[in-house]
């Protein structure tokens, strides 16, 4: 079994942070000609894209382009659809996602996900938090584990509104609530890299804003890909966008990637131009 | 009016939008980092008038192009913002305003290196007429743009009506150049030229003035919805 190398410590976002000034992003992971089939369709056709660290990298297209397949490509979710399977490279520091000889596990542990309808497990909000951990053999005593529990709520902008009731069930939360309890388990793990695929498409306009504001805290400590049907949502909350759209033989293929500022106010392709100015089919 | 309408220096409740408050803050900053460049550039511009200093002209007209690479600073900014953040409201009229003030402050960077290049024009003649009105020009133009740039932080919409006031002084002066102007053309004509000069350095503070009005009317659109001609 291959084993991934822990990524070293930022140092980079750090010197940036310190002298204010932008330096290139290091890619956490590297898409090359990648393309996702289930069975004989092909759904995603050769995309080959950066996703650089500490950093929000939307994907964005019209339904059924393969965002969420390449998304979900990304830690291996798709091997457990029956005949899905990936082409190409999915580089994470350097190793091969899509090596079978790679533990999806320890890939789905590195690299988490956080889905379109907010799914906490039925027990306490304490414990949908803790389940990762004790998953992964947490070996640290109750006093850790309460602090681990704190931790990712805090760092998920949920503690506040929970701290008094972590044994209440995690279902009883509210939509937006539920949402950040599900980033709070998704990062209980110590993750590098947070997928999240439409998180905000089952919240209203608020607890939407507040899951955009807490994605624009997280990158500091994590890199977050999401994917999007919400323009809006992309121009606003992420760093770099990627746009998909669908060819003649109905696979999803990559028409540009670039800074979200630059895609939105001076796209270089046509295509990308026709879609978020809504002139889209 | 049962309405609750903005009020002075209201900034609304507590947003959760940090990230766009941040952005719509820094656009603000550079607005007014724009507006001291170009009190300064008029400052230099009206002391190289006086002083019949040339190097200080040249310094102005050099400077002009710093003024213009932070106007079209501004102009991406807050273009991204529009097309990133989706502003609405107040916050959409805010970024309206600064686009046009950053505009207007341009434009009066502009008049600025005029009365430089005037300065250095005049610089070669051996006496000048004495308008004294010209200095307290300049003087009026750079404290009234100084109230119209703290109206804009403020968003003060008393504070913009005051300054949009205070113009009437300005054009007051520019007329009293116009006749002495005149009155010294009709007695020396070989003193035209410096006349001309002169008149029309008093021009470009009239204008500049009008400018800053024009930023005036910007902070009560900010501040009401409301678009006013404050200066008819």
């Amino acid at each position: 079994m291959k084993t991934l190398t822990r990524p070293a410590p930022d140092v980079r976002a750090t010197a940036a942070a310190r002298t204010g000034r932008e330096l290139p992003a290091e890619a956490v992971l590297e898409l090359r000609g990648v393309s996702c089939w289930y069975g004989d369709v092909r759904a995603v056709r050769d995309v080959t894209l950066d996703v650089p660290r500490n950093q929000i990298t939307a994907i964005i297209g019209p339904s059924g382009c393969g965002k969420s397949t390449l998304l979900r490509s990304l830690n291996r979710m798709n091997d457990l659809v029956p005949g899905a399977r990936v082409e190409g490279r999915i580089l994470y520091h350097g190793v091969d996602l899509t090596d079978r000889r790679v533990d999806p596990v320890e890939v789905r542990r590195r690299i988490g996900m956080v889905f379109q309808k907010p799914n906490p497990f039925p027990k306490s909000i304490y414990d949908n938090v803790a389940f990762g951990p004790r998953v992964a053999g947490f070996a640290g005593g109750r006093r850790e584990l309460d602090e681990l529990v704190e931790r990712s709520l805090r760092r998920a902008a949920l503690w506040d509104e929970v701290k008094d009731k972590l044994r209440s069930p995690g279902t009883a939360l509210s939509g937006g609530q539920q949402q950040r309890l599900c980033i709070a388990r998704a990062i209980a793990v110590e993750p590098d890299v947070i997928l999240m695929d439409e998180p905000c498409s089952a919240l209203d306009p608020i607890a939407t804003l507040r899951i955009e504001e807490l994605m624009h805290e997280l990158k500091e400590r994590y890199t977050i890909v999401i994917v999007t049907h919400n323009l809006q949502q992309a121009a606003r909350a992420s760093d770099m966008t990627a746009f998909l759209t669908m060819g003649q033989d109905r696979a999803g293929y990559l028409v540009e990637t670039a800074p979200t500022t630059e895609l939105f106010t001076r796209p270089r392709q046509r295509l990308t131009e026709d879609y978020i100015t809504g002139r889209f089919g | 009016m049962d309405d609750e309408r903005v009020t002075d220096g209201d900034q609304g409740a507590a947003s959760i939008r940090r990230a766009f408050d941040a952005q719509l803050q820094d656009a603000k900053d550079d607005v007014l980092r724009l507006g001291g460049l170009v009190e300064e550039q008029l400052r230099r511009a009206g002391q190289a008038l006086v002083e019949r200093n040339v190097e200080l002209a040249d310094a102005v007209r050099w400077g002009d192009a710093d003024v213009n690479e932070l106007q079209r600073q501004v102009n991406l900014e807050i273009a991204a913002v529009i097309a990133r953040q989706g502003p609405m409201a107040r916050d959409l009229r805010e970024l309206l305003a600064l686009y046009h003030a950053a505009a207007e402050l341009e434009r009066m960077g502009d008049y600025a290196t005029n009365i430089a290049k005037l300065a250095q024009q005049l610089a070669a003649e051996p006496e000048l007429p004495l308008f004294a009105q010209i200095p307290r020009m300049e003087e009026l133009c750079r404290s009234q743009l100084r109230a119209a740039m703290r109206a804009l932080v403020d968003l003060s919409e008393a504070q913009a009506r005051a300054v949009c006031a205070g113009d009437d002084e300005i054009d007051h002066l520019y007329n009293s150049v116009y006749e002495d102007a005149v009155a010294l053309m009709e007695a020396s004509p070989d003193r035209a030229r410096q006349a001309t000069h002169m008149l029309f350095a008093a021009h470009h503070l009239e204008r500049l003035g009008d400018r800053v009005t024009n930023i005036g009317e910007d902070v009560v659109f900010l501040a009401t919805g409301r678009i006013e001609d404050l200066n008819p």
